[in-house]
């Protein structure tokens, strides 16, 4: 999915969040988001997947406004997700239903994707009494089941052991080359937009200081706050 | 302590019996109780989950409005109803008074507000996630509503018992508008009502302990379709 | 686990509330003619609960009469209002001291099994049939002053019926009037109500239909009916009332010199005087007659 972004402006109450003058993703990319806390990482990812109302501004998806259809081809996976009370086959199934895919289809690909996911022996456990790593690899199972053509991630990986990152961060990457879809990632870890972005931004005070192609950034980076970031003067 | 045993004894005997008088009396009060509080939920289910979770004027007033209804005595909602549908009042014409129809309506009343907090207090604590998580995975707003419903079915579970308990245990509004008439009328809490003031301790408590047994059963049965499901 | 858990925490809470329900339900009206308070100059206790019935206290005698004994003795009553199947229950457990009632045959065996010391005639009312005021059968002009030829014209017309159906002394009066015309009261016209006379007035106004009820309790309910006097002055209808002290013998609670100075006081010159004139200036007539011996 192509997504532009014109004046982006949030306020809550008079405080400004966000402040995007302009942004082009275009499609296929792979955008790490960066910055530190309060830079309103979140809420451009809330704005952009329709969780949120911006106060003002204008985004195009597909040239276009959003949509009901653009709804069905887009999702947010947050840092912490809700499942649903119920097994996690039904929860990986969920999308499938909604959109009214065959049962031996739906079968097909929830179990395919288990496998991936390497939670096959969860196939019938409660979505209650899952861990968080194991809960997190659902709710990812859940969002790319349906392939979808704009993927979000709000620092999916934060509360998880290292082999569930391994594993998660593979899958995605596998998504990705298989199904070129534009991916944005919002993330603290460096390494990590590194390990798997195309392009990265780092944004501060609700503004994109620096936006670009990955290593553009990270070896030729022009802006004194994004430099402190990558040699890590600065905790993000 | 001699009235508690022969009232036990008597209780098993008037289950096993089949008195007709008796199964009118057990399956009016099903029949009210049940009514009342299906049609409760069909209206404080929607109402509930739609105040839990959309923003809108007077919202906290409403729902303190609810709450204090929660906790509205049977009698003034049987005396209200009474008032309204009685010969004088202004829905006398319809013929109400003393009929099942006027216990449902004086039920319905008792238990919607029960049955809209209960399910105000699960969506607002939950519904703001599930309606964000129906969006982000495609749901439709009708999608979204049967979602909202499902994860919410403790809530309309707890809702529901709550709101079939209270209506078959009270018995200020039935016995007010409906004046606990024989064959007609007359349910388990109006009976036990009547015989105490009869002096009839053993048969109150004998139908008392049948009151708590078809409680018993009704909460069982319900609870297992919640673990069920 | 999980699920057992619950489930025996359910059937401990099912057991508690059966436990509780139980205790209540066998829970009697405290008596508290043990309260001493300041000694009274007779050194007599303080207090005695009165056992009557529900129509006796609806119309509004006690309250007019017993302000004044309690000035004359120093002695407060508690009345417990009930059907006449509970109000004698209550003598026959203990709970009481004195019974007030209007059912000759029960409180003549009530003392026979030795439950009260002697039952006294203290004074009485009369019964009256009530029903709409257009009266659809016509029972004003074809029985004015003849109850059981309107009763059977009431069930030959399938005409509407509130019984009390509670057991009191007027649900007894009007079982044994359908007895003597052996009458098999059924059928949705015959509403068996369960309640005290006001309920019971208000029903019959409500459904339109004819009840027995005491003239007291009618009168002092009459402004907000649309019913009228359709039969009075049978002699079947008059209704004497009993006053009988409990057997001090059932416990050591029972208050046996304060119920004998009631019952004196009742059966007194100006006890007999006080029930002959309440009713006459709110209603015009006495809704008492006293006829102590």
């Amino acid at each position: 999915m192509d997504l532009r972004i014109k004046a982006l402006k949030k306020h809550y109450e008079s405080k400004s969040v966000l402040d995007i003058n302009q942004l082009h993703i275009s499609k296929g990319t792979f955008l790490g988001i960066i910055g530190p806390n309060g830079a309103g990482k979140s809420t451009l990812v809330k704005i952009l997947s329709n969780v949120e109302d911006a106060t003002s501004g204008e985004i195009l998806y597909n040239g276009g406004g959003f949509s009901n259809e653009l709804s069905k081809d887009m999702t947010l996976v947050f840092q912490k997700p809700y499942l649903l009370r119920t097994t996690v086959y039904n929860n990986i199934a969920y999308p499938l239903q909604l959109r009214k895919l065959d049962q031996a289809e739906i079968d097909n690909r929830v179990i395919s994707m288990m496998k991936t996911m390497e939670i096959m022996e969860l196939k019938d456990q409660k979505a209650w009494t899952l861990s968080g790593g194991e809960a997190q690899k659902v709710a990812l199972a859940r969002a790319l089941i349906f392939r979808p053509s704009l993927l979000i991630l709000d620092e999916f990986t934060a509360n998880i052991d290292p082999s569930s990152m391994v594993l998660l961060e593979n899958t995605i990457k596998q998504f990705h080359e298989g199904y070129r879809p534009t991916i944005i990632m919002v993330t603290h870890n460096i390494q990590q937009a590194k390990r798997l972005c195309s392009h990265v931004a780092f944004m501060i005070n609700g503004k994109i200081v620096e936006y670009g192609e990955m290593n553009e950034v990270i070896f030729n980076s022009q802006n004194t706050d994004t430099q402190k970031f990558i040699s890590g003067e600065i905790l993000i | 302590m001699r009235e508690i045993l022969t009232g036990i004894i008597n209780a098993m005997r008037l289950l096993f019996s089949l008195d007709k008088e008796v199964y009118e009396v057990i399956i009016l009060s099903l029949y009210v109780s049940l009514t009342s509080t299906l049609l409760s939920g069909l209206v404080a289910v929607p109402c509930g989950i739609i105040i839990g979770t959309k923003q809108f004027p007077f919202k906290k007033p409403l729902v303190r409005f609810i709450y204090t209804m929660m906790s509205l005595p049977p009698v003034i909602v049987g005396l209200i109803v009474y008032l309204f549908i009685s010969r004088r009042g202004p829905l006398g014409h319809l013929g109400l008074i003393f009929t099942p129809t006027a216990m449902i309506i004086a039920q319905f009343l008792l238990v919607t507000p029960i049955i809209t907090g209960i399910l105000y207090n699960g969506a607002k604590e939950k519904g703001e996630e599930i309606k964000r998580v129906a969006k982000t995975l495609g749901a439709n707003p009708s999608q979204t509503l049967i979602l909202l419903i499902k994860e919410l079915r403790f809530s309309i579970f707890t809702g529901l018992v709550s709101g079939f308990g209270r209506a078959i245990s009270e018995v200020g509004a039935v016995m007010i508008v409906g004046g606990n008439i024989k064959g007609h009328t007359r349910v388990m809490t109006t009976t036990i009502a009547m015989l105490r003031n009869m002096g009839e301790y053993e048969n109150a408590i004998a139908i008392g302990i049948v009151l708590l047994l078809i409680s018993f059963v009704v909460n069982s049965f319900l609870y297992h379709l919640q673990q069920d499901s | 686990m999980f699920k057992i858990m619950k489930k025996s925490s359910l059937l401990l809470l099912l057991s508690l509330v059966l436990i509780t329900s139980i205790l209540s339900a066998c829970s009697k009206p405290v008596d508290s003619s043990s309260e001493n308070g300041p000694q009274q100059p007779t050194g007599l206790q303080q207090s005695i609960i009165l056992s009557t019935t529900t129509s006796t206290e609806n119309s509004g005698l006690l309250d007019a009469i017993l302000p004044i004994f309690t000035e004359d003795t120093g002695i407060s009553v508690k009345v417990v209002a009930v059907g006449t199947g509970q109000a004698i229950k209550m003598g026959e457990d203990g709970d009481a001291d004195v019974l007030l009632a209007h059912a000759k045959a029960s409180e003549e065996k009530f003392v026979e099994e030795g439950h009260g010391i002697e039952r006294f005639d203290v004074m009485y009312n009369d019964f009256i049939l009530v029903g709409p005021a257009d009266d659809p059968m016509n029972l004003s002009t074809d029985a004015p002053s003849d109850i059981l030829k309107a009763f059977s014209l009431i069930h030959e017309n399938n005409g509407t019926f509130i019984s009390r159906g509670d057991d009191s002394g007027t649900h007894k009066m009007e079982l044994a009037l359908w007895q003597e015309l052996n009458i098999e009261t059924t059928g949705k016209e015959y509403v068996s109500a369960g309640q005290g006379m006001g309920a019971v007035l208000q029903m019959a106004d409500e459904l339109m239909g004819y009840t027995l009820t005491d003239r007291a309790t009618y009168l002092s309910m009459m402004d907000k009916l649309d019913l009228d006097i359709i039969v009075e002055g049978d002699v079947k209808l008059f209704n004497q009332y009993g006053i009988i002290a409990v057997n001090p013998n059932k416990n050591d609670k029972i208050n046996k010199e304060g119920a004998e100075v009631f019952i004196n006081w009742m059966l007194s010159e100006k006890g007999q005087n006080l029930i002959g004139e309440f009713g006459k200036d709110l209603y015009g007539q006495s809704l008492f007659i006293p006829n102590a011996k």
